[in-house]
């Protein structure tokens, strides 16, 4: 117990020592052909992360990010590699962030910061499950969308073999959350109390476009990544899609974030 | 007893030449054939209707023994030979006989088995002569201290009884699981799939056993601990390997294990990209010379080439087809794998190797003593070069040293020996001192 505290507290030495590397790259499956809508979102919460943040990365696209990735709880996509570093998944990556002393939402107080924790835990977990929901659940998405493109990189019969061990996976982590025995409409009723949530969360400030006031915060990246994933993802099933954009507040912070953060610095290029 | 021998016989030589007695094969009779059909044995008379005199007559009904045997469906057979009766019996007419006791439908076993410098707890279940013609289907278990829980079932045909009887043609199909651990690079190879194998003789000149095979497998790559280098980690994951797989045999020593003359040769080719995501092509070259000196004392010559590349420009060199050089089977004096390439201080496989041996063989002192004992003993000194992703002899690694050396179950050796690396690289991972090794291919 002792060595493996003390072990602890030499890591995080090391790692607040070290700056930020110039080569951090992002690992991630191919965008256009192979990502799956929860890994989509998982990598773009991280991508509005460390674009707040200010913190340059890389991008690097490969067919088996998954499988090159140490691990993680949910999706363990996307996953950042920083000097001698590997971390996966939202948290993980937030968390190494902080350790540098680099992060946004320094400036807020414990309350905030635990309050904020609440709401990070709720989105990922609501948006994650229903995503993973629509995607291999619902048998349309899963033969139309979900089967083809998690198979594309893969030469028959091996795409099958992995499209089913990919399938069983999730639905064991919905039977985990305890969302296998939900019907569409009980997913959507989350969804839409988790937007409602968020929606008034954001009302709470009107006149900042942030949750938390001017600055954003990690809350700010993970329901970006979120929202904005199912929103701009077409598939046979758009209720995930129709729920969110009855919430006008929460599209208009897409819209906004996207802008700020994403269109801005493609637009010279 | 043939009546021409009793007379006089008293009187004259007490042996008698039976090269000199006529005689004449007027049946084959093969009993003891339950599930066996009799085309499979057909042939085994064949060379019993030649003989024209008793010895040739002997001599085949031992070979035809031994051919029997080979077929595989026996568990043991007796020979009977007899003078012919009957009508049709003919003057020095005799009738051979062989009684064949058939295997057991199900057979088991467990036991130990030896790989290249690894042991493992191995247990077998066959089915033989399933069809009638000497196929069998085994299914095989094994644990070991580098592999983990290797399972494979076995349809195998052997063609022994056609007219290509003399080379010996079989053909074997296989689906196999089999994980393959590289401890020292942090990864193991799961690879899942089928296997089909056709094997023969040929005699031209000099006798050379092929084996040609196809195999089709899922090979997964994993991770044995968190940190790992980048370059390693990037291998890992699913890919679909097919790849045609050739290799040939020339054998002509004297023994397996501590031959004191001849030459064994072994090239094994492959090439993978018929489908699937994996492409390269890779050779190995094993050679082997021996040559008798005085008092027992043998020298020997062993060398080993391997280069593996890849063929298509968007494939990438799978990690587990590279070679590990180092080791006690290679380069002794080094641990596995640690003449080589070094990634992170991680030790990475090569692109190519080459490696050579000179060995002075004796025996044991004292060996006229044990004699039994002592035979399966020798005593060996070496020197050992050898060189990664490179053929120039800038930077070789060399060691020399001396060992003791224990055959096993006549197909494998135990070698002990004390190292001295004498040239090395820093990254290298050298051991001076005693270093164990187990195989059936040293260098």
């Amino acid at each position: 117990m002792t060595s493996q505290y003390l072990s602890q507290l030499i890591t995080a030495d090391k790692l607040s020592a070290e700056p930020w590397p110039e080569d951090a790259t992002l690992y991630q499956p191919y965008e256009a052909e192979q990502i799956l809508l929860p890994e989509n979102a998982s990598c773009l919460a991280v991508k509005a992360y460390l674009k707040m943040c200010n913190l340059p990365f890389l991008i690097r696209s490969c067919a088996n990010a998954e499988h090159m990735s140490p691990g993680g709880r949910m999706t363990k996509l996307p996953f950042i590699r920083a000097g001698a570093f590997i971390f996966a998944e939202f948290e993980p990556i937030v968390n190494f962030v902080e350790q540098k002393e680099l992060a946004i939402g320094s400036w807020q107080d414990e309350d905030e910061k635990a309050d904020m924790r609440t709401y990070v835990s709720l989105v990922e977990n609501i948006f994650t499950m229903a995503e993973l929901y629509i995607s291999f659940k619902n048998e349309r998405v899963y033969k139309e969308v979900t089967a083809p493109r998690n198979g594309v990189v893969f030469p028959w019969p091996l795409n099958h073999m992995q499209n089913y061990g990919k399938r069983r996976n999730a639905l064991r982590l919905l039977k985990v959350y305890q969302w296998d025995d939900l019907d569409i409409d009980s997913v959507i009723d989350k969804v839409a109390k988790c937007c409602e949530t968020l929606e008034y969360k954001l009302k709470e400030s009107p006149e900042t476009p942030f949750f938390y006031g001017d600055q954003p915060c990690e809350l700010d990246a993970i329901a970006f990544g979120h929202l904005f994933s199912i929103l701009t993802t077409t598939l046979p099933n758009m209720a995930l899609a129709q729920t969110v954009q009855k919430f006008q507040h929460l599209v208009e912070f897409c819209r906004f974030v996207d802008e700020k953060y994403f269109q801005t610095r493609c637009l010279p290029n | 007893m043939p009546k021409s021998g009793r007379d006089g016989g008293a009187s004259k030589d007490s042996k008698y030449d039976l090269s000199k007695i006529s005689a004449r094969v007027d049946r084959v009779n093969v009993s003891g054939l339950l599930r066996t059909h009799n085309d499979y044995v057909m042939r085994a008379a064949d060379g019993l209707f030649k003989a024209s005199n008793f010895q040739d007559l002997m001599l085949e009904a031992m070979s035809t023994k031994s051919y029997l045997h080979e077929l595989g469906i026996f568990k043991d057979v007796s020979v009977h030979i007899d003078v012919s009766r009957g009508a049709d019996a003919s003057p020095q007419g005799y009738e051979v006989t062989f009684k064949g006791n058939e295997m057991s439908r199900m057979m088991g076993s467990a036991g130990t088995e030896i790989g290249q410098n690894e042991g493992s707890l191995r247990t077998e279940l066959t089915i033989p002569n399933i069809l009638g013609r000497g196929e069998n289907i085994s299914l095989q278990g094994s644990y070991s201290s580098t592999r983990a829980n290797d399972l494979q079932l076995k349809f195998w045909k052997p063609f022994f009884h056609t007219r290509f009887k003399e080379n010996r043609p079989e053909m074997s199909f296989s689906i196999f699981r089999q994980t393959d651990r590289f401890d020292i690079s942090s990864f193991q190879t799961t690879n899942i799939g089928y296997l089909v194998d056709f094997s023969a003789h040929t005699m031209v000149g000099v006798d050379l056993t092929h084996s040609l095979q196809y195999e089709n497998a899922i090979r997964d790559v994993g991770l044995l601990n968190k940190s790992v280098p980048f370059a390693i980690r990037d291998h890992c994951g699913p890919k679909l390997a097919s790849l045609l797989r050739y290799s040939v045999v020339y054998d002509n020593r004297d023994g397996n294990v501590f031959p004191t003359r001849g030459i064994y040769l072994k090239s094994v080719n492959e090439y993978c990209g018929l489908g699937g995501n994996v492409a390269y092509t890779s050779s190995t070259a094993h050679g082997e010379l021996n040559v008798p000196l005085f008092a027992g004392l043998v020298a020997q010559f062993c060398a080993r080439v391997g280069v593996v590349k890849e063929t298509k420009n968007t494939t990438q060199l799978p990690i587990s087809s590279l070679f590990y050089c180092g080791g006690p089977l290679t380069l002794r004096g080094f641990k596995f794998g640690g003449a080589g390439p070094v990634v992170e201080s991680t030790p990475i496989g090569a692109q190519s190797f080459w490696c050579t041996g000179a060995h002075l063989w004796a025996p044991l002192p004292f060996a006229g003593v044990f004699k039994n004992l002592a035979s399966h003993f020798r005593m060996h000194f070496f020197y050992n070069i050898g060189n990664n992703n490179s053929f120039s002899t800038e930077n070789m690694r060399s060691a020399f040293g001396m060992g003791l050396a224990v055959k096993l179950a006549e197909r494998a050796r135990i070698e002990l020996n004390y190292c001295v690396p004498v040239r090395h690289q820093d990254t290298d991972r050298i051991l001076n001192g005693f270093q164990f090794g187990i195989g059936y291919e040293f260098v």
